[in-house]
């Protein structure tokens, strides 16, 4: 605790005594990442200013610099919060990470009852005083890998047990996916996955991952089970009327397991019903990918974005492929692969368990998200409402990988911090060096 | 640390997955996608091409397109139902005061409840005003609500075009109608007639094509992917609005009075062929009001009297017949003629009469006689004279759907004799009006046939694309001599004949023939009464200007029925008002505008002007005949020579004279000149063609 108030005084004072020095100074961590960061939002920038041209005829008379604007705040704001959270000692969000998870539960109950409803989905809730829909599931993802990395951190000697290492694990996974799942089966199957990777990092017994596997694969069987049976019985009238009957019936699970099935459906089947909204998506981004061509047809050249309902947010992959063609496209790719390898780094350069499993987590977290959203882009995958992480348009989604991407720099700073000596004993307390050194041995 | 690099390498293994799957999406169905993408995202559009205007000959505008608006509403407009309609609610109020306020024809009450209505039900097409005229429309855009665009107030808007006929009746007709139809088949079709039809793919131009990309806010044209519209050419008819009017209300009176069934009036220029007038009236069945429900002058029926001239002219050609022969017609008329008994519609006043005599007083039993004299040893000859005469094709006209005429076998047989005799006083055989017009105005222009046309030229926006010029049928449909006995006993007709007693008191000479036939086509029998009058002809017969024919057709059983009687005297108004508008002002007008030398009149003795052409070597175009006054006007950049009409106790015109001949004109036929000014004859006191007392003065204005 001395420590962490120490900390404090001594970035006040280094505040005070040289911003001269420039960022330098300020932003620490890795500079290559923050290179990432702002090569992303720079391209972030450029496709969303070209795609929200038919969103800004619909809500402001073609006036495209709203959204430019809009864009530009959102990344200065977000440039705000990875800055602060990258000056946090990451070792306050091993605390902060339990009172997060803790509050997520509730939230994202919450959410999942009483929440704003969004393309079919109860995804999000209105923030009081700034009056901003947030998806919780992005704070309780963000939440969940912090706990994770703490309890994987906590666990280690104990993790090949089933009651004492896994179980503790993976229940809080269990209970925020479950949560999350009904409105938003996609994310949370995402996050599952990421966390399995996770667990499967931190060394859980893969015999117990296979167990869960199998487990989530049930429900997932079902659904193409289900697929299947409506793709061969039901002629589109009679479903599309019978599913109708039932979304006004009932609502609420019956509406998104419809919408699951039909997704899935789609998927499997291809686009038998054109007029299908998310077949109707799929194709659009396809015929932006064909038109790129190779180079693309250059900056705010698309056409595709005046058709494609969602250019701007989980389809810009599409649109950035249709501007600057597949070397555009094979750039985004590259960057995250990148993003990801540096911040391997940082987690096999940091000597304590829990910041290498908080940086890790996080980072393939992103890198999950990114892929998923391409591959979704590409009809590899189903569609899913994943954003492309700070490529997408704004929203709670953009700031909460700012934050993610500033907790790791955080874990990067201070693994900087580490290896110059003089700074080292002064940043982390003895004892907590003690016990993640051993850890880390182990693993 | 595997663990960590196995993922790292699962991740990027799922990173070239993408890239190969853009890359197939890009390269293997690449051309799928890409023409589905331009076949969602474009669309063409046909541009509109405005249809042609058809113009008279002087340039008024006799059918014309004007462009029309249909405007709807769709209450589900994004913009109108921003935030619980709040714009809808706002403005609707003010928007229905200002309708009701311009069209009246609502009140504002009617019209809110209408919307609101509208606006409940969501409907995404309401019908707001439809028809509605460029100026409504541009009032209507000023109009609360519509003035914020399309977006907001979801107004649309149709444009599509009306076409007008300024003269209303006018040659409606023959000028055509061009009318927008759905078919069997639901699309929409053009039905048009006459003109409209005959010029249809002139007048329509050619439609451009625009390439449209569709994004939110409405459609953007693709930049260089766009045909112009060609917009249709005019058409410039032979047309003269006054004189068609003169022919339509002359006609128009006599139908009313009369209560005939029909009645077609064409007045043709001689010279070239131009249709001036073309009038065609048809009695609405419901009520006594007439239409132009249909081209008459097309329509071919048996002719009675007025092809006379064609066996006159045949005879008279053939040889077998001189001027002055006698036939006789006896006074029963009533004759065995051949094979076949003939009767006449009257006793002729004289049993025995010249040919020209035959066909002044109509006589069936001579014609029929004339005609058996001819060709009764071969009835196929005939053919031949009938088809040098064009009676036997359709008419040339410029219009598309002219009916073929009919010709009943004239073989080497009984039946062919019987023909051939009925053939000569006008039955058994089936011409339009307008054949019949072609053929006296052949004989009016000393027997060059000349084609009937009614389109003078096309313009494309006021340039002359291509120009009509009159078109020579025939070189001489028969000898000059028997062109010049057909001219005499065509003026005999008005003279002595038939048409004596209508054209009596015309100042100018009128040639002509009448013409009564038994109507049989069908439903009508010849037992049925009804009957077709006519009255073919020229005028001024000494210097045919225009060639006219009248047909009328009676109701069953109408009281009146005689070509003489019927059409006669439309043709007397129709010639008298066209001759004092046009023959004789044609003249002073060209004078007054004389400034350059490529136009200009002179009127004096024939013989002086003669002397001077020949003296000066100047060639001309002698149209004198044996007349002792003449005038001189340049045409076509030629100076005619034309002699003048100077009759007893009729006022002749002295304009452009010069004082010595007029005065010398004026007081050999008895009158006292009187002279203002100095120069040439500009104005007359007596106008031309009144008659006069011996010993009235007269005053010249000379200028």
């Amino acid at each position: 605790m001395a420590a962490t108030a120490e900390i404090g005084s001594e970035e006040k004072a280094a505040k005070v005594s040289s911003w001269k020095g420039g960022l330098d100074q300020h932003a620490r961590g890795d500079k290559v990442i923050w290179a990432l960061v702002v090569l992303l939002t720079l391209v972030s920038l450029l496709a969303v200013y070209s795609a929200t041209g038919s969103l800004a005829y619909k809500k402001y008379k073609g006036n495209t610099e709203v959204y430019l604007f809009k864009q530009v705040v959102f990344i200065l704001l977000g440039f705000a919060i990875v800055y602060f959270a990258h000056r946090v000692n990451y070792t306050i969000y091993s605390k902060v990470a339990r009172i997060l998870f803790i509050l997520s539960i509730p939230l994202l109950a919450y959410t999942l009852f009483f929440g704003v409803k969004m393309n079919e989905g109860s995804r999000w809730i209105r923030v009081p005083f700034i009056n901003m829909t947030m998806q919780t599931s992005d704070l309780a993802k963000l939440a969940l890998f912090m706990y994770l990395a703490r309890l994987l951190s906590r666990k280690q000697q104990v993790i090949k047990s089933f009651k004492k290492g896994f179980l503790p694990v993976i229940i809080p996974i269990g209970i925020t996916c479950l949560l999350i799942a009904p409105a938003n089966l996609s994310t949370a199957l995402l996050l599952g996955a990421s966390c399995m990777m996770l667990l499967f990092i931190g060394r859980v017994s893969v015999k117990h991952l296979l167990l869960v596997a199998g487990l989530a694969l049930v429900p997932i069987m079902m659904l193409v089970m289900a697929a299947v049976v409506r793709h061969n019985s039901g002629k589109d009238v009679d479903t599309t009327e019978t599913t109708q009957a039932v979304k006004k019936a009932t609502g609420g699970l019956t509406t998104r397991v419809d919408t699951w099935i039909g997704r899935v459906e789609n998927f499997m089947y291809g686009g038998k019903e054109a007029d299908n909204d998310e077949m109707y998506q799929v194709n659009q981004a396809k015929i932006a990918i064909a038109k790129g061509g190779f180079v693309g047809v250059g900056p705010g050249n698309s056409t595709t974005r005046d058709y494609l309902p969602q250019a701007y947010n989980d389809f810009i992959f599409a649109i950035i492929i249709e501007e600057y063609g597949l070397i555009g496209g094979a750039f985004i790719l590259f960057i995250y692969i990148v993003f990801l390898y540096r911040c391997i780094r940082v987690f096999k350069r940091c000597p304590f368990a829990f910041g290498a499993f908080l940086a890790l987590g996080l980072s393939f977290t992103l890198a999950i998200q990114a892929v998923a959203n391409m591959a979704v882009t590409v009809n590899l995958f189903p569609v899913t409402g994943v954003t492309l992480p700070l490529v997408s348009m704004g929203g709670s989604s953009f700031l909460f990988t700012c934050l993610a991407i500033g907790i790791i720099l955080s874990v990067s700073r201070n693994v900087e911090n580490l290896e110059r000596p003089q700074l080292a004993a002064e940043e982390v307390s003895e004892e907590v060096v003690e016990v993640e050194i051993a850890e880390k041995t182990n693993a | 640390m595997w663990r960590v690099y196995l993922c790292f390498i699962g991740i990027v293994l799922l990173c070239l997955l993408v890239l190969g799957r853009a890359t197939v999406i890009q390269r293997v169905q690449g051309e799928h996608w890409r023409s589905m993408g331009d076949s969602m995202h474009q669309k063409i559009v046909e541009i509109n091409a405005d249809r042609g205007t058809i113009f008279s000959e002087d340039g008024q505008m006799l059918s014309t397109s004007l462009p029309q608006f249909d405007i709807y509403m769709d209450f589900m407009a994004e913009g109108l139902r921003l935030k619980d309609g709040k714009v809808y609610r706002e403005y609707i109020d003010s928007f229905a005061v200002a309708m009701a306020d311009y069209f009246k024809d609502k009140t504002a009450r009617q019209y809110r409840k209408e919307f609101d209505e509208a606006y409940k039900k969501g409907s995404r097409y309401y019908a707001l005003k439809k028809k509605i005229s460029f100026e409504d429309f541009k009032a209507l855009r000023e109009f609360p609500l519509v003035r914020m665009g399309k977006n907001k107030s979801g107004i649309i808007v149709e444009e599509s075009s009306k076409r007008i006929a300024p003269f209303g009746l006018l040659a409606n007709r023959t000028i055509g109608l061009s009318r927008a139809y759905v078919n069997s088949e639901g699309k929409i079709k053009k039905m048009n007639v006459g003109l409209e039809m005959s010029y249809d793919s002139l007048l329509n131009g050619q439609n451009g094509q625009r390439v449209v990309r569709y994004i939110s806010g409405g459609a953007v044209p693709v930049e260089g992917f766009q045909v112009e519209p060609e917009d249709g050419k005019d058409v410039y008819t032979t047309l003269d609005v006054n004189m068609q009017d003169i022919a339509e209300t002359a006609l128009l009176r006599m139908l009313q009075s009369t209560h005939a069934e029909y009645g077609t009036a064409i007045l043709m220029e001689t010279k070239t062929g131009k249709i001036k007038a073309i009038a065609n009236l048809g009695r609405n069945p419901n009520d006594t009001t007439y239409w132009e429900n249909d081209n008459y002058a097309l329509r071919v029926t048996e002719p009675g009297s007025t092809i006379k001239i064609a066996t006159y002219l045949a005879a008279l050609d053939k040889g077998t017949s001189k001027p002055g022969d006698l036939f006789e017609v006896g006074s029963a008329a009533r004759m065995q003629v051949g094979p076949r008994i003939i009767s006449d519609a009257h006793a002729m006043p004289r049993p025995v009469m010249t040919i020209e005599e035959c066909v002044a007083h109509s006589s069936n039993i001579g014609m029929g006689k004339v005609g058996m004299k001819a060709f009764g040893k071969d009835p196929e000859e005939f053919k031949q004279y009938l088809a040098k005469y064009h009676l036997d094709k359709k008419s040339t006209i410029d219009l598309s759907g002219v009916p073929p005429p009919g010709i009943a076998p004239l073989k080497k047989d009984h039946g062919g004799l019987m023909n051939l005799i009925t053939m000569s006083f006008g039955y058994a055989i089936r011409v339009s009006p307008m054949q019949l017009l072609t053929l006296y105005n052949a004989i009016a222009n000393n027997g060059e046939m000349v084609s009937p046309y009614l389109v003078n030229s096309i313009r494309n926006k006021g340039v002359i694309v291509k120009q009509m010029e009159p078109r020579v049928l025939e070189e001489a449909i028969a000898k000059p001599a028997t062109i010049k006995a057909a001219q005499k006993s065509l003026e005999l007709v008005v003279t002595e004949g038939s048409g004596k007693k209508v054209f009596e008191g015309v100042p100018f000479q009128i040639a002509g023939k009448t013409g009564t036939a038994h109507v049989a086509d069908g439903n009508t029998k010849y037992g049925h009464g009804v009957y077709q009058a006519s009255f073919a002809g020229y005028f001024p017969a000494e210097n045919p200007q225009y060639s006219c024919i009248v047909t009328i057709r009676t109701r069953a059983g109408a009281g009146m029925y005689y070509g003489g009687q019927l059409a006669a005297p439309v043709f007397r108004e129709i010639a008298t008002k066209v001759y004092s508008m046009y023959v004789e002002r044609k003249t002073p007008k060209s004078y007054e505008g004389a400034r350059d030398s490529t136009s200009y009149f002179y009127a004096g003795s024939a013989k002086a002007i003669k002397n001077v052409l020949a003296l000066l070597d100047i060639p001309f175009v002698d149209s004198l005949a044996s007349s002792r006054w003449a005038t001189m006007y340049a045409k076509k950049y030629k100076p005619v020579v034309t002699g003048s009409v100077v009759r007893n106790s009729v006022m002749p015109s002295v304009k452009g004279m010069g004082l010595r001949d007029a005065i010398r004109l004026l007081e050999q036929m008895g009158l006292r000149v009187k002279v203002q000014g100095s120069g040439k004859v500009q104005g007359q006191s007596i106008a031309p063609g009144t008659s006069f007392a011996k010993g009235q003065a007269v005053t010249l204005n000379l200028a």
